[in-house]
């Protein structure tokens, strides 16, 4: 049997009312399973499923089947039917069965067809409910390159600012740019301002840090506030890796979908680190370092992938994502995705400072378009891209961002409280 | 012993481990005729344009950008299938867009390339031969159809499975030796040789377990030489590399696909290690170029034909740019194709091919014809 879901009161009044039954098979199950385990999901994702399905339980049925008619020929085409799409049930199964059908760029387009119908209609309701965002993503003091060749795939998006830098901001980059003052101070940084004055829901400010120096800028834990740091989770990810280690050599998993099943028990102790009390953060960190990417491995694909899947499904309203210095790759360590390298061979552990720089200059790219994919960053986003110790930086933001008309160097604390004027705070 | 010697006596060794016994009733003199020959190169895993043939991307691959006036490049070679590295590359070996499992429990769906070649022309075992990074591609070599199948297929070779295997025990039994000791490795790789082969990847056709203790000896020794020496391999596409060149010699076959693999390492979200893998790639197909022109078996009779397996997600509106290979947009089906050797002329296609072409088109190269298949020969190859 299918696991019954609790959604919200809304969610289960459209279900009572027969709307997800009135949706072709592969869209209808799909969305079910989006919503199954509806207390693991972030206030964003259950507003945006409230949102979508009250768009079509509300709107006429002719209409809908109009906008849906064309997923229907395609799902009769690819032979979608109940025994191989039972209701309510998405699993691998199911993604296989579509990525194997000689329809399935069709089924693909067809989909897509339909969002760009939707979310037009989804998205001005996000827009005329817009408000500030600040994004600050930052790269490592170890970069062996100046600003003149960082973000060159999307400078052109903004403007190159000059940062005057002082005596002592070597030592206190990061907590003038964060906090508007120097590090002993211990003033609360902007993620964490934002967090206790106006935070809409517990995921709305994120730090996102591949060490732990950011995020130990942060003392307070306010309502609101999420601190992820590669770093903090290593206990849980070398569990993860020597559990997941052991099944393989131990159980009988044949491939992803059985492998799959079992990581999904797999999560974070209290012991290990302060997430496990709070169920949705602790399932997003869980399937961010079991996604099958590099993020278990790798600080920098952590800190990105985990930025991403944060843009896509909590929105936060205060993002900051600070990367570093991947180590080298050793050799023939490629073989062994689920064997911690620290303790597994005696080379050296060596810092790959060109590689990072390599690896960030895509992943910062990256990092930028996601959030710009949605609503709620378009035109009402203030982006920060800084080098830890350098002397230029780099602004997106709307035209009317104060910094943008900036003649002069700025110094980090003027960056701060730029920032926090745009916030309000 | 020095590392000719080695090549000769593992050649010979590796033979009397992969090969059935009843292969071993007839003569297996290498190939040395002079009919045309075909070697099929995937850049497996996948790799976009951007990092290759687009002008930003010719700095990954100065070996192939080298080799392009010299031979036929055709801008557009379509994946219309799965985005999955299986059926990829069963599409490549088969002509047909294969969608079977994604991770190679099943074998291809339709006959390969390998099949029909064997069964036409009374070619043998050691004429067709699949060698793959991949280790799920030990299926690669046959399909199941009832009139061909396994006693037609290609040898397959996972090279990489067998240090993978290796590594792994001894990370098992002495976690505290460390995975990068040379010497552990190899005291390791001793150890699988008298288990038998058929557990790291040597393993389609079913061999003798026996194997003499001095061959046995003999094949330890080429790989201490092997990891110890100036080639000594960092990723399992050089160990691929090295089996395909010792293959190559030894055997002489007509048919070789050879799948690289390495660049799939962008899954783990890294660029930088992404564009290595490329190059690595691109000079292994260089030197692999290289010893079809020094080889005389294989110089002015042989197609050598390259191609990127699939491609990889756009970087505008894919779920993830680089890093994967399955949102079906032009950036993951749109690659190309090198043609490379015998009576080729150089220049450039607009024309636009398929996968599915590449096994219709080695196969009458090789005299052989594949029956009901999507692809059709490139004509501008069968000059």
């Amino acid at each position: 049997m299918p696991p019954s879901p609790h959604p919200s009161s809304t969610i289960q009044a459209l279900i009572e009312k027969g709307v997800f039954d009135r949706l072709p098979l592969t869209f209808s199950t799909y969305c079910f399973d989006q919503i199954k385990e509806w207390e693991l999901l972030f206030e964003a994702e259950r507003v945006y499923f409230e949102r979508l399905f009250g768009l079509l339980g509300r709107s006429e049925q002719e209409l809908v089947d109009e906008l849906f008619a064309p997923l229907r020929a395609v799902e009769q085409k690819m032979g979608v039917t109940e025994k191989v799409f039972p209701k309510r049930v998405f699993t691998l199964d199911q993604v296989d069965f579509l990525n194997r059908s000689q329809y399935y760029p069709e089924w693909r387009r067809v989909v897509a067809d339909i969002f760009s119908r939707l979310n037009p209609l989804l998205d001005e309701e996000i827009a005329r409910a817009g408000r500030p965002r600040l994004v600050i993503v930052m790269c490592p003091a170890e970069l062996p390159v100046g600003p003149d060749r960082m973000w060159m795939r999307f400078k052109k998006q903004g403007r190159m600012i000059r940062i005057d830098l002082g005596t002592s901001d070597d030592e206190d980059f990061l907590a003038k740019l964060l906090t508007g003052a120097k590090r002993r101070a211990q003033q609360k940084t902007l993620p964490e301002l934002y967090a206790a004055q106006k935070a809409t829901s517990p995921h709305d400010a994120w730090i996102v840090d591949a060490g732990g120096a950011v995020s130990a800028l942060a003392v307070t834990s306010p309502s609101g506030l999420v601190k992820l740091s590669y770093e903090a989770l290593q206990r849980y990810r070398t569990r993860l890796m020597t559990q997941v280690d052991q099944l393989l050599k131990t159980q009988d998993i044949r491939g992803p979908r059985q492998l799959g099943a079992k990581l999904k028990e797999l999560r974070v102790l209290p012991t290990e680190n302060e997430i496990a009390s709070d169920p949705v953060l602790a399932e997003f960190v869980r399937s961010v370092l079991l996604s099958g990417n590099g993020t278990l491995l790798i600080n920098n694909t952590f800190v990105e992938w985990a930025t991403v899947q944060s843009v896509r499904r909590a929105k936060p309203s205060v993002a900051v994502v600070s990367f570093g210095v991947r180590n080298k790759i050793k050799p023939f360590s490629s073989l062994l995705i689920y064997t911690e390298q620290e303790t597994t061979t005696p080379v050296p552990t060596q810092a790959d400072a060109l590689g990072s720089y390599v690896d960030l200059e895509m992943l910062n790219y990256y990092v930028w378009t996601e959030f710009e994919k949605y609503p709620e960053y378009r035109r009402n986003t203030v982006y920060y891209f800084v080098g830890e110790g350098m002397d230029e930086m780099l602004v997106l933001a709307p035209p009317d961002f104060p910094l943008l008309k900036a003649e002069s160097p700025v110094s980090l604390t003027h960056l701060f409280e730029m920032a926090r004027d745009w916030m309000q705070l | 012993m020095n590392k000719r010697c080695f090549v000769q006596l593992a050649g010979l060794s590796i033979a009397h481990r992969i090969l059935p016994n009843w292969l071993w009733a007839r003569p297996t003199a290498p190939n040395h005729d002079d009919k045309r020959k075909v070697i099929i190169v995937t850049f497996g895993g996948g790799v976009r344009y951007s990092e290759t043939f687009a002008p930003e991307g010719l700095r990954n691959i100065p070996a192939l950008a080298a080799l392009q006036p010299k031979g036929l490049f055709f801008k557009t070679c379509a994946n219309s299938g799965v985005l999955s590295h299986f059926n990829s590359t069963a599409s490549i070996v088969t002509g047909n867009w294969q969608r079977v499992d994604d991770f190679g429990f099943q074998p291809p769906a339709s006959p390969t390339l390998f099949e029909y070649y064997r069964k036409q022309t009374g070619a043998g075992p050691t004429d067709a031969w699949a060698i793959a990074t991949n280790k799920s591609f030990s299926s690669m070599g046959a399909g199941s159809h009832r009139d061909l199948g396994l006693p037609f297929g290609a040898n397959v070779v996972l090279p990489k499975q067998l240090l993978l295997e290796a590594v792994g025990e001894v990370i098992r039994k002495k976690p505290e030796m460390g995975v990068a000791s040379r010497e552990n490795v190899l005291r390791q790789l001793e150890g699988i040789l008298n288990e038998g082969y058929e557990g790291v990847g040597w393993t389609i056709f079913k061999a003798g377990r026996q194997l003499d203790q001095s061959v046995r000896n003999t094949l330890t020794r080429g790989l201490i030489e092997y990891i110890h020496g100036p080639e000594s391999p960092t990723s399992g596409d050089e160990l691929t590399f090295f089996i395909t060149r010792e293959v190559m010699r030894e055997f002489g076959p007509r048919l070789i696909l050879v799948n690289f693999w390495d660049m799939d390492v962008a899954h783990w979200g890294s660029y930088s290690l992404y564009l290595q893998a490329i190059t690595r790639t691109d000079r292994l197909t260089g030197m692999l170029w290289e010893e079809v022109q020094s080889n005389p078996h294989y110089k002015d009779k042989t197609t050598f034909l390259v191609l990127p397996e699939l491609g990889r997600d756009g970087d505008i509106n894919a779920s993830n740019g680089f890093l994967n290979h399955r949102s079906g947009d032009p950036s993951c089906r749109n690659v190309w194709l090198l043609a490379l050797g015998a009576g080729i002329q150089p220049g450039q296609s607009d024309r636009p091919i398929q996968h599915v072409d590449v096994a219709a088109t080695g196969a009458a190269a090789l005299g052989a014809r594949m029956r009901e298949i999507a692809g059709t020969p490139i004509r501008e190859i069968l000059v």
